[in-house]
């Protein structure tokens, strides 16, 4: 299995020659684990150095026009050691025009640490004049606020000692140090207590990684450092576990149409490339994963990690704990607990949450997605969901009046909240039980509700759509085989798709949408692999011979026995039971599965895989690897 | 869409500028009052973009034209200044409350992490030192001008204290209304403890005192309409004229006839009463069929009647909502709130 080194870089130097991004064009990696961990460590090195180059080279601008710069591209060439004095005289400029936030302060910082002995004084000081004269807007979301804090942290850091008035805040170096390790201290300590309100997003998950990362290189408190480290691993074991072939799967806290379509599209598919090599990387590095790259080399991914993401040998089941963001109003609880399980096997993985509100705009509850040879443009999912739109949604956690927000949201990265047809979101309406990879969706919607209907999201990429007599859909997709059980009347309809959060028109894909008219309805889903039956026939007579019975009214209902055996009896707003024993959702721990662990409240996280174990500790803060 | 756009282009290519003037033209003696005009006329910005266009707070200046004033922000929400010294004013925003104690020139955000996205501030006229937060999960106050704040919550619900708005009662020290989700809750002691006054279904958008009478009060509300006190806020009463289903967003006494107030609402658009709340009229005509109406507010000067609508425009008004037109360079622009302070003394 061990390959010659050489040919490997003569390879990719070969690649990076001939193409401006080569991995994305070329064909998918394999998903095979390199066991080797020097062929390892040079693969990854390899990729870290082609997004260095592409970055370097002007990135999707395609220009190394130094006037054309940002700040991504400044970063890869000062690590690079390329044209320096033009590199300062570009962050002069930019400069001029700071930006406002998060999304601004960290590449700030970024230039700030990597130019300090690259970049002439001039520049560096622009840097800093920028951070005394712009109001910073800390923005309103989980990661808004780590990037803010993790950022302010390591500028306050960087110049210490200096008084109020040369910083926007208003505070002094002390002060703003002060102030950014208590939240960071404090979201650190929700987050390994009661799990992430931003769990596993498709996106977003670059946004925390990257200033983690910063803290992890820069930070001079070595209690700061080490909490740095650790949350990355945190954040990657996190990742390795959700993922199938790189590509993340089940619930996500926060994605978007294209990461919820085409699952692979979607930031985390970056990480996974770089971290795991098991999927091509995004268009463009996803853009901000950028970021990550200049101090990529001094990352040492934990094997534990590698081995829980590469390794798919077995079929294991992950069930977790996350929260809700914060509601403000329009709940008893501020951030009540979400319920995630998540089966993986080669073919396929199913996931969920048991459904109600999350985020507002963009989470996404449960599908079946399955394994393609080449993610790249498939949309290899399967799911349904009620499309949920209300003012006090947005309401319960962003401080706006009824009105505004759907109108503004349209309009400001999410075109699709407001659409009957969309396919991203949940909805108070839902609640979802899986036991293994049956999910059982069912929804009580109240009359008058804004789009009193749900849609099934049914991909161009299913093979052999079978609408059977007994009621069930069939449907092959990569090696798994699918059932999909509409519990209501339905018509077809095509689904159109935005293709950015930018998007102002809608495009057919091919895709097409299950929609049922009715307010009380369910969705059964049993999914199984190719290599369990003889042939796709031989599938369709195992479902049809499960026992099913279900009823809408009064409340939803099902009784169903499930491929594996399980005996579920579901019914909406009460406590799902399988095989006679009710799920008692108390008892779940904020990680529990085969290879990641942790009690609720416990700060402790154990990776395992095989012999190999890591404890994060956040207690001690003190990382323990062993063998066993 | 297209009729607002129609409006503005009407209002920006012709009324607006000739009324404009003649706005000018009507204020020709010296106005009593600077208007400050919390705004965001970033259409379309989000978290992290350049500010491609000022946004914060706007003063009007000597000719009539709003110019920016202070902080570059695009979601200041409302401002309040020390009446014993304007250069010392505080900004509610996303970040919490920006303080300034040079008239704008610097400023400082005063709160920690712990307390985000203020909705609303007032400073008490009876004990300038004490300022008071609306925050989305409950009150801050500050008796040190703003060195520090501390949340002052007893008596507010665990759920449903989401803060809207705070109003102090000018006739005594101490005494401060909460608008929040559960309702309106009422502090006689500066904070120390709250009573709710009025129970609300979801959120009590604004709270009024009337500059003619200290006893009375009126409050916007999501769900309940709008409401009026009598007794100095001790006991509300649903005003029968103005609809429930919508929110009602805030409320405007005028200044210079204790008879006229206005109510702004998004769906409804814009109420009057000039006969001391008997009566309510719908002064939409003129304004997009969509209304978008977000704020009201009346210059304590001349009467003049204000509208925002939201990211379009500003509009104004005066003959009290009979007739509207245009305000030049706030297109695009939220007003989020209208803040009239006295002008100093020369």
């Amino acid at each position: 299995m061990k390959r010659p080194l050489l040919s490997l870089f003569a390879f990719f130097a070969a690649t990076l020659a001939a193409s401006a991004q080569p991995a994305f064009e070329a064909p998918p990696p394999t998903t095979a684990p390199v066991l080797d961990a020097q062929q390892r460590r040079a693969e990854y090195l390899h990729r870290v150095d082609e997004v260095l180059t592409w970055a370097a080279g002007g990135g999707n601008a395609k220009t190394d026009d130094p006037a054309k710069l940002d700040l991504a591209m400044i970063a890869a060439k000062i690590v690079r050691g390329e044209d320096l004095p033009g590199c300062s005289q570009r962050v002069i400029a930019l400069m001029k025009e700071p930006g406002t936030g998060p999304f601004w302060m960290f590449p700030s910082v970024c230039i700030a640490y990597l130019g300090r002995d690259r970049l002439t004084p001039e520049a560096l000081a622009s840097i800093r004049t920028a951070w005394r004269t712009t109001r910073q807007l800390r923005g309103d979301t989980e990661n808004h606020w780590a990037m803010y804090y993790l950022s302010l942290y390591l500028m306050a850091e960087l110049y210490p000692n200096e008084p109020a008035e040369t910083w926007y805040s208003g505070k002094s170096s002390a002060e703003n140090l002060a102030e950014a390790r208590s939240y960071l201290v404090h979201w650190m300590d929700l987050a390994t207590t009661v799990g992430q309100g931003e769990f596993n997003p498709t996106n977003y998950i670059g946004e925390y990684v990257m200033p983690l990362q910063f803290l992890a290189n820069w930070a001079k408190d070595p209690e700061m450092k080490q909490r740095g480290t650790m949350m990355l691993d945190w954040f990657f074991a996190e990742l390795a576990v959700s993922t199938l072939n790189g590509v993340l799967r089940g619930p996500n806290s926060r994605a978007d149409e294209g990461s919820v379509i085409e699952r692979w599209q979607a930031m985390a598919s970056y990480f996974s490339w770089l971290l795991f090599g098991n999927t091509p990387p995004t268009a463009g590095y996803s853009g901000w994963g950028l970021y990550f790259a200049p101090l990529a080399k001094n990352y040492e991914l934990p094997e534990v990690i590698y081995r829980i993401a590469t390794d798919r040998t077995d079929d294991y089941l992950q069930r977790d704990r996350a929260r809700v963001r914060r509601f403000w109003r329009y709940s008893d609880e501020l951030s009540p607990p979400v319920y995630k399980t998540n089966y993986v096997r080669k073919d396929y993985a199913v996931g969920s949450t048991t459904g109600g509100r999350m985020d507002p705009i963009q989470a996404h509850v449960w599908d079946v997605s399955w394994a393609e040879g080449d993610p790249r443009g498939k949309h290899s999912t399967m799911f349904s969901l009620h499309p949920h739109s209300a003012p006090e949604a947005m309401m319960a956690t962003f401080v706006t009046y009824p009105e505004p927000m759907i109108k503004g949201v349209t309009f400001e990265g999410k075109p699709s909240y407001d659409s009957p047809d969309k396919t991203l979101g949940c909805s108070p309406y839902e609640r979802v039980f899986q036991d293994l990879d049956t999910v059982i969706a069912l929804y009580d919607i109240p009359a008058g509700t804004r789009f009193p209907h749900i849609n099934g999201f049914f991909s161009k990429d299913l093979l052999n759509v079978t609408e059977d007599k007994s009621g069930w859909i069939f449907a092959q997709g990569g090696r798994a085989y699918l059932a999909y059980r509409p519990l209501a009347g339905y018509e077809w309809i095509k689904y159109l798709h935005y293709t950015t959060g930018w998007a102002k028109t809608r495009l057919d894909l091919g895709d097409r949408l299950l929609t049922s008219p009715h307010l009380k309805n369910g969705t059964i889903v049993q999914a199984a692999s190719v290599s369990e039956f003889k042939d796709f026939a031989a599938f369709q007579a195992a479902i049809n011979a499960l026992p099913l019975t279900f009823k809408l009214e009064p409340t939803p209902s099902v009784q169903f026995t499930s491929l594996r055996g399980k005996k579920i009896t579901f019914t909406y707003d009460q406590t799902p039971v399988v095989d006679g024993r009710a799920i008692d959702y108390s008892k779940w721990k904020l990680f529990e599965g085969p290879y990641l662990n942790a009690e609720i409240g416990g700060r402790k996280l154990t990776l395992t895989h095989g012999k190999l174990e890591r404890v994060l500790d956040f207690n001690t803060l003190k990382i323990t690897d062993r063998v066993k | 869409m297209m009729k607002i756009k129609s409006l503005l282009l009407s209002c920006a290519l012709g009324t607006l500028l000739t009324g404009f003037a003649s706005l000018q033209a009507a204020d020709a003696t010296a106005p009593a009052h600077d208007i400050y005009l919390c705004a965001t006329i970033s259409k379309n910005y989000v978290i992290g973009s350049k500010l491609v266009t000022n946004s914060g707070v706007y003063r009007r200046d000597a000719e009539g034209a709003f110019q920016h004033f202070g902080v570059n922000f695009p979601f200041v929400l409302n401002i309040a200044f020390d009446p014993r010294d304007r250069r010392r004013c505080y900004a509610v925003c996303i970040n919490g409350v920006l303080q300034s104690t040079d008239g704008g020139v610097t400023w400082g955000i005063g709160n920690s992490w712990d307390m985000t996205e203020a909705k609303d501030v007032c400073i008490d006229p009876n004990l300038p030192d004490h300022v008071y937060l609306a925050l989305p999960d409950g009150v801050a106050v500050t008796t040190d001008r703003g060195a520090t704040w501390v949340r002052q919550e007893k008596g507010l619900p665990e759920r449903g204290k989401y803060t809207q708005t705070i109003r102090v009662d000018r006739t005594k020290a101490g005494r401060v209304f909460a608008g929040c989700e559960a309702g309106i809750y009422l502090t006689e002691n500066g904070a120390k403890s709250w009573c709710r006054v009025f129970p609300a279904s979801q959120t009590v958008t604004d709270i009024q005192q009337s500059p003619h009478d200290p006893k009375l009060w009126y409050a916007t509300t999501q769900a309940e309409g709008l409401q009026v006190s009598r007794d100095g806020g001790a006991t509300w009463r649903k005003v029968a004229a103005i609809p429930t289903a919508e929110a009602i967003y805030n409320i405007a006494f005028d200044p210079t006839d204790a008879r006229r107030a206005a109510i702004s609402s998004w769906v409804y658009g814009v109420f009057t009463t000039e006969d001391g709340g008997q009566t309510w009229v719908e002064r939409n005509v003129g304004l997009p069929a969509d209304h978008t109406a977000f704020r009201v507010g009346i210059d304590p000067g001349n009467g003049r009647l204000f509208v925002s609508l939201y990211r379009e425009a500003m509009l104004t008004s005066d003959d009290f909502g009979r007739s509207w037109r245009g305000v030049a360079s706030l297109e695009g622009a939220t007003v989020y709130n209208y803040v009239f302070v006295p002008k100093p003394a020369p």
